[in-house]
């Protein structure tokens, strides 16, 4: 089944793009198929059903219930190995 | 690829800006003086950065890519400058956390759709720190768009 991963920014979405591509080729690569979700922060709380994951490309404080983890590495380029780890070890299993 | 884009008299070295509000003064007021947005751009960039901060810590290189929606530009270009001194902007996707910016990229961009290509371009190139304190250290514009056409002509 695919998993569902939320992508989030506050603003326009061009940060969020980037973070949501880098995520479906990651998945590609280690064979989980995912459904990416790419919508606004506000539209969070709303989407929630079935999301395994949540990716932001700003700040959140909310707890969803759901493993939130930080995209800002996919534009920085800092910390890319270990963004990518924790994101495969929330949707491997 | 961007330099192809590049426009020198959108480029600036050493500018000297007392802090962000001055950046998008002087660098957004060059986009309008040039064409590229409406007279209300660099109101829309000040307006913009209080609720999404476009600052970057690249390693330790502070960088900002400030930018507007598209209502507020006339067409599509790229504005680089490097700063005389850092000026302190705040982290994107952190709101609280400051970064000392010594590298701008600004962007006028027309079709959001672009937009995202665009600025996947912007993040290959400022990803590379080698790439970030050679353009730090360029004097003039043409060595700008060299050091970005060279990096460019890699990926």
């Amino acid at each position: 089944m695919k998993k569902k991963v939320i992508v989030a920014c506050g603003g326009a979405v061009a940060t969020s793009t980037i973070a949501a591509n880098h995520i479906v080729d990651l998945c590609k690569k280690n064979g989980i198929d995912v459904d990416i979700c790419q919508i606004r922060i506000s539209e969070i709380q709303s989407n929630l059903d079935n999301c395994k994951l949540i990716v932001t490309t700003s700040k959140v404080r909310r707890d969803y219930g759901v493993p939130l983890i930080t995209g800002m590495p996919f534009i920085s380029g800092i910390g890319v190995d270990k963004t990518e780890k924790a994101i495969l070890d929330v949707l491997k299993d | 690829m961007i330099w192809e884009e590049l426009n020198e008299s959108l480029i600036m070295n050493h500018l000297d800006a007392k802090d962000s509000s001055d950046v998008f003064e002087k660098i957004g007021g060059t986009l309008i003086r040039e064409g590229y947005a409406k007279d209300d751009y660099v109101d829309a960039l000040i307006e913009r950065e209080k609720d999404f901060p476009t600052g970057l810590d690249i390693g330790g290189i502070g960088i900002a890519i400030p930018h507007t929606s598209v209502d507020h530009v006339l067409k599509h270009g790229i504005a680089i400058a490097n700063l005389k001194h850092p000026v302190q902007f705040i982290q994107m996707g952190m709101d609280d956390e400051p970064v000392d910016a010594q590298l701008v990229f600004m962007m006028a961009v027309t079709d959001p759709g672009k937009h995202v290509d665009q600025l996947q371009r912007l993040v290959d190139i400022i990803q590379d720190r080698d790439v970030l304190s050679r353009l730090l250290e360029a004097d003039n514009q043409n060595e700008i768009i060299s050091i970005i056409k060279d990096k460019e002509e890699t990926l």
